[in-house]
């Protein structure tokens, strides 16, 4: 596998959705390559920053809302 | 089948993530709590028919995706190819300096830099992106769901979900370069 071929596998290797094979030979590329290597890590810490990112907290005047909503919803059906 | 009963307690520890998943689909607050109330209590009524056992976070994910498509979808900006544009493999890693860079370093100084960016740059680079794309993204990289659950949630093809989430991935690392360029955070 050559850096073209890995690049081309980069999402499915990082989102593990490649079959065991190809991901061996993607891990093994990566083992004798380290500029792909390297791209393959920023990709993997930017994934994680995003979702690290997008967390926002329930307001809990929210939370109570809804529970109660729900509340009322159970309560109708006796 | 599930009991309703049990609704409030199985279904509530998702608010929260849920609530994230709706400010980031309709980019407002408002908005968000609408689309969170009306998926909770359709998700309520419909309770009976989720499969105890199966995937309850994707059964509650599609009802919500549904729940805002059917309120808000930009139906007037249809995103198209030429939006977007091509954009190139690792282009926010290039972008600073990952490919001139050398040395073996656990942590690379592009990674480093990604601590630049606070949680507001990061929302608001995702939000910014078209729906199509931006969906896909948020499924998988902010919630972690497989091609197959995106293709189940979203109610499309696994490869129109492969193509829509490869290219808003790098849509939105344009926008992060986008973000740095005008703060002056690569070194």
């Amino acid at each position: 596998m050559n850096c073209h071929e890995a690049h081309e596998q980069m999402y499915g290797y990082l989102d593990r959705e490649s079959g065991v094979v190809r991901r061996l030979r993607v891990r093994w590329h990566l083992y004798r390559c380290p500029p792909c290597g390297k791209g393959f890590s920023f990709e993997y810490a930017l994934r994680l920053r995003v979702r690290q990112g997008c967390r926002d907290e329930l307001p809990e005047e929210l939370s109570h809302r809804l529970r109660a909503l729900l509340r009322e919803q159970t309560d109708g059906q006796g | 089948m599930a009991d309703q009963a049990t609704f409030e307690s199985d279904v509530m520890p998702f608010a929260p993530q849920l609530y994230s998943a709706a400010l980031r689909m309709t980019r407002n607050p408002t908005d968000a709590e609408d689309v969170l109330q009306e998926a909770l209590l359709k998700a309520f009524r419909g309770y009976h028919t989720y499969e105890s056992g199966t995937n309850l976070k994707a059964w509650l994910y599609r009802i919500l995706t549904n729940t805002f498509i059917n309120k808000y979808r930009e139906r007037s900006r249809r995103p198209s190819e030429v939006e977007l544009g091509e954009l190139e493999d690792l282009y926010l890693f290039k972008r600073l300096g990952g490919e001139e860079s050398t040395g073996g370093a656990t942590r690379s100084a592009e990674e480093e830099a990604l601590e630049g960016f606070v949680d507001e740059d990061i929302k608001g680079a995702l939000e910014s992106l078209p729906e199509n794309f931006r969906m896909p993204v948020l499924l998988a990289d902010v919630e972690g769901f497989s091609y197959k659950e995106i293709a189940e949630i979203m109610d499309v093809p696994i490869g129109t979900v492969m193509s829509r989430l490869h290219r808003g991935r790098k849509a939105l690392q344009r926008a992060l370069w986008r973000l740095a360029e005008e703060r002056g955070i690569p070194a």
